[in-house]
């Protein structure tokens, strides 16, 4: 079942939540913001301190709850903070912290173009407009924010409602009947996947064969129709061609040569999702031409009007051109 | 084990994924439900689709861990479609709040609360 201690953390962080987001104090906020953090700490620590595992396990766990607790105190600071400036650069930090998280869940790619993506062109965006679209203070020189970024709409029961969803996402990591086994990490199976991704890439395949043995020409097919057989103590067998022989012979890759997070990535995304990837270039194409669209100035002028002008716009330039001659 | 912090049947939990899976997954229901939270409560219109970048922040987390559990790449390449829509909806929504902003010079959502010809 899920456990106590799971409700009383998450009822303990949404009253500290709730407590920032009303308008009060110095010291209310402090308190508040203590309450709410530990609320988290509690289950990000129950979480490291059940797998009792030995302690070369734990300091990536470690590291992982680090960066867990950064990105949501910042996404706390995110919907609290009174200055959007502030906001927006901490949700740079949201990204920044959970972009770790992705290198620790192995996920390179995704973790540097969310990166580039977020931090870099979105949240430029965000600023642009910000300063756009930004009021002044009702008198300059005070630190108080606008009155609409200082007092929230309905916090306590938006909170209420918000906490009542993450209790029920959040119960799902706890394991809930007893009959269920555990899910577990399947490393064999990561690494027959990992070599099947690599046997799709011909000319990849052939750089690692000749990684492992620089006298390899070509890497035919096995016996069974496949390019590798994967072994039990995870390495892979190839048949391969050498540059001196006629006949395929084996040759044995170290599971050191699978292929990286990118190219798996990559792979994955030209084989398996390639009109998907179409229609993403076709959203952002018309996301360009709708942002085109909306950030034209609208200006009305009959055909009258436009004819005056362009007459006034000669006349100018005839009278300048008269002056520099 | 240190009894103090835990409370009566607490103690006896177990996860049913592995543990830097439950932390992924717990913080992206985390950021999931800040960006709600955040979108009910602020009323400057910029912070509110902010918090809607919080929300898909959190479900690309959850995209992410359930790919390193399942070791299938596929959640990383959701991921990445992800992006793309978030940033189609960041320029189409930023235009939008400029849009916005000339016609009642503020970012205060209720502003807006009556619909109708400005």
């Amino acid at each position: 079942m899920v456990p106590i201690f799971f409700y009383v953390a998450c009822a303990m962080s949404a009253a500290g939540l709730a407590l920032l987001l009303m308008p009060q104090g110095r010291t209310l906020r402090f308190g508040a913001s203590i309450m709410g953090l530990a609320g988290i700490a509690w289950i990000l620590v129950q979480i490291v301190r059940s797998i009792g595992a030995p302690s070369d396990a734990l300091a990536p766990i470690g590291v992982l709850a680090l960066c867990a607790f950064v990105s949501v105190a910042s996404a706390v600071r995110v919907i609290t903070h009174h200055r959007p400036v502030f906001c927006a650069l901490y949700f740079v930090l949201v990204v920044v912290s959970s972009a770790a998280v992705f290198v620790l869940l192995s996920a390179e790619f995704v973790a540097f173009s969310l990166i580039i993506v977020y931090a870099g062109a979105i949240l430029i965006t965000y600023l642009f407009v910000l300063m756009l679209a930004q009021q002044s203070p009702a008198d300059i020189g005070s630190t108080d924010a606008v009155e609409y970024d200082r007092i929230q709409r309905e916090p306590a029961s938006a909170v209420i409602a918000g906490f009542v969803i993450l209790a029920v996402l959040g119960g799902s990591v706890f394991r809930v009947h007893e009959s269920n086994p555990p899910a577990t990490l399947d490393q064999d199976r990561a690494i027959r996947q990992g070599w099947r991704d690599l046997a799709l890439m011909p000319t990849l395949l052939l750089a690692q064969a000749r990684q492992a043995d620089a006298t390899v020409t070509a890497v035919v097919r096995r016996g069974n129709g496949q390019f590798v057989a994967v072994q039990s103590d995870h390495s892979a067998i190839l048949s391969v061609v050498r540059a001196n022989q006629s006949t395929p012979t084996d040759l044995t890759l170290p599971p050191a040569l699978l292929p990286d997070n990118t190219s798996r990535v990559g792979m994955a995304l030209v084989t398996r999702f390639p009109v998907s990837l179409e229609l993403a270039g076709i959203i952002l194409l018309m996301a360009m031409f709708g942002a085109v669209v909306l950030a034209r100035r609208h200006t009305m002028h009959g055909d009258d009007e436009k004819r005056a002008l362009a007459a006034s716009v000669a006349q100018r330039d005839n009278a300048s051109g008269a002056l520099t001659r | 084990m240190n009894a103090a912090l835990d409370i009566g049947v607490a103690s006896g939990f177990t996860l049913a994924v592995p543990a830097e899976i439950s932390i992924a997954l717990m913080i992206s229901a985390l950021l999931f439900t800040l960006g709600i939270i955040g979108f009910l409560c602020r009323r400057n219109m910029i912070i509110m689709f902010l918090c809607t970048e919080l929300m898909f922040q959190g479900a690309a987390l959850a995209m992410v861990s359930f790919s390193r559990m399942r070791m299938d790449v596929s959640g990383q390449v959701f991921v990445i479609f992800i992006l793309t829509v978030a940033a189609a909806e960041a320029a189409l929504a930023l235009g939008l709040v400029v849009l916005l902003y000339r016609r009642r010079e503020t970012l205060n959502a209720d502003a807006w609360s009556e619909l109708g010809e400005s």
